[in-house]
């Protein structure tokens, strides 16, 4: 059987990229360290299928067919598209479609009903984790997209129940092998909106500590009532919440929080311990 | 509110960039491949930021802008004014 090896989480800012060199260095330096330790502990994890939970920005799907959760089938990906992503390693990245076909299926067996796709382009949501934590040679990838860009969402406590029934999948699949799931997004920003580049550090430092705390109704309370009311890169805190219901909604550690305005985003990276030996 | 030509037009040019330099050089010949309504087309002719974030997803307002080559500054000035000016328009019917 698979076995559930690391949880992670990483914020993905685009102008970690496109705006590296207008960030100054002290966040430069705190990104960097959290961004490589990150990456360091999946390494360290050995795994050797990575599920990564991100949302799709505007790459692979539109409004005219727009899925809340997509599970990448494909024996291969593309490598982001963004112009500016050019120098990213990743042209082609190797997938895992037998245990992306488990996992819908272990979905679809829990009533949960996510779209397939047997061919995504993976974007800078996806990439800039992976690649900013030195992950090269990358293992292969299942990736899974959430809707977190354009409204309605998946709910709180849907993203959470996703997160547990994936750690069951792993738990589930036949074959002798290590899995580990890297989340990625928010925590607070504002993109395309009047408050666009407000990065809200006291709720992200809140919701932090609902992560930590492990208490499951007062974190979805919290997001219930406050993602609203902040910007709406915030949405994306729901891979984050998926990635905790995977770890069993506990051992969150906090890696590193930056308030980075230069990249517009309160950026926030986590591991959960599971307690398994390496 | 979603209008779905005026983001099929912002979400065609940020997923082509050869699309986006036509669409630099020659707005109006790509304008006509998409039945805009009226409004909507003099919207975008004049950068109305105000009028289109109304219309469509904030991520694809801003990618657009980026394609449309209008300088950051300029971009996060009008949009951060365009919840006030937003409210102003209403109130004036």
């Amino acid at each position: 059987m698979a076995k559930l090896v690391g949880v992670f989480a990483s914020s993905h800012a685009p102008l970690i990229v496109r705006g590296w060199k207008d960030v100054s260095p002290a966040n430069q330096e705190s990104l960097t360290r959290s961004m490589t330790e990150v990456g360091r502990r999946i390494k360290a994890a050995k795994p050797d299928v990575l599920i990564e939970i991100a949302p799709d920005h505007w790459v692979n799907f539109f409004i005219n067919n727009l899925p809340s959760i997509c599970v990448g089938m494909g024996e291969e990906h593309e490598g982001p598209a963004e112009p500016w992503m050019k120098d990213c390693p990743y042209k082609t990245i190797k997938g895992h479609p037998k245990l992306a076909h488990h996992i819908v299926e272990t979905a679809l067996e829990r009533d949960f009903e996510p779209s397939m796709s047997h061919h995504l382009t993976l974007d800078h949501g996806f990439c800039i984790p992976l690649w900013r934590g030195g992950l090269d040679p990358l293992p292969p990838i299942v990736p899974i997209i959430f809707n977190d860009l354009e409204p309605p969402f998946p709910t709180v406590r849907r993203c959470l129940q996703w997160g547990a029934m994936l750690a069951e999948a792993v738990r589930t699949y036949p074959e002798d092998i290590r899995v580990a799931i890297l989340a990625t997004g928010g925590l607070s920003h504002s993109i395309g909106e009047p408050t666009m580049g407000e990065i809200d550090e006291p709720f992200d430092r809140e919701c932090i500590q609902h992560f930590e705390s492990g208490d499951e109704r007062r974190l979805v309370d919290f997001l219930n009532e406050r993602l609203p009311t902040i910007g709406n890169g915030a949405a994306e805190i729901r891979n984050w919440v998926a990635a905790h219901g995977a770890a069993g909604k506990r051992g969150f550690e906090l890696i590193g929080y930056c308030n980075c305005p230069e990249v517009y985003v309160g950026c926030g990276y986590a591991s959960w311990n599971l307690g398994v030996r390496a | 509110m979603r209008d779905y030509w005026l983001s099929k037009l912002f979400f065609d040019l940020q997923s082509s960039p050869p699309l986006g330099i036509e669409y630099r050089g020659d707005r109006k010949k790509i304008l006509d491949r998409y039945p805009l309504k009226p409004e909507v087309r003099k919207a975008v002719e004049r950068d109305d930021v105000v009028f289109l974030a109304s219309r469509v997803n904030p991520y694809l307002l801003r990618f657009y802008f980026v394609v449309a080559g209008m300088p950051e500054a300029e971009f996060l000035k009008k949009v951060r004014n365009a919840g006030a000016e937003s409210a102003a328009r209403s109130s004036h019917g």
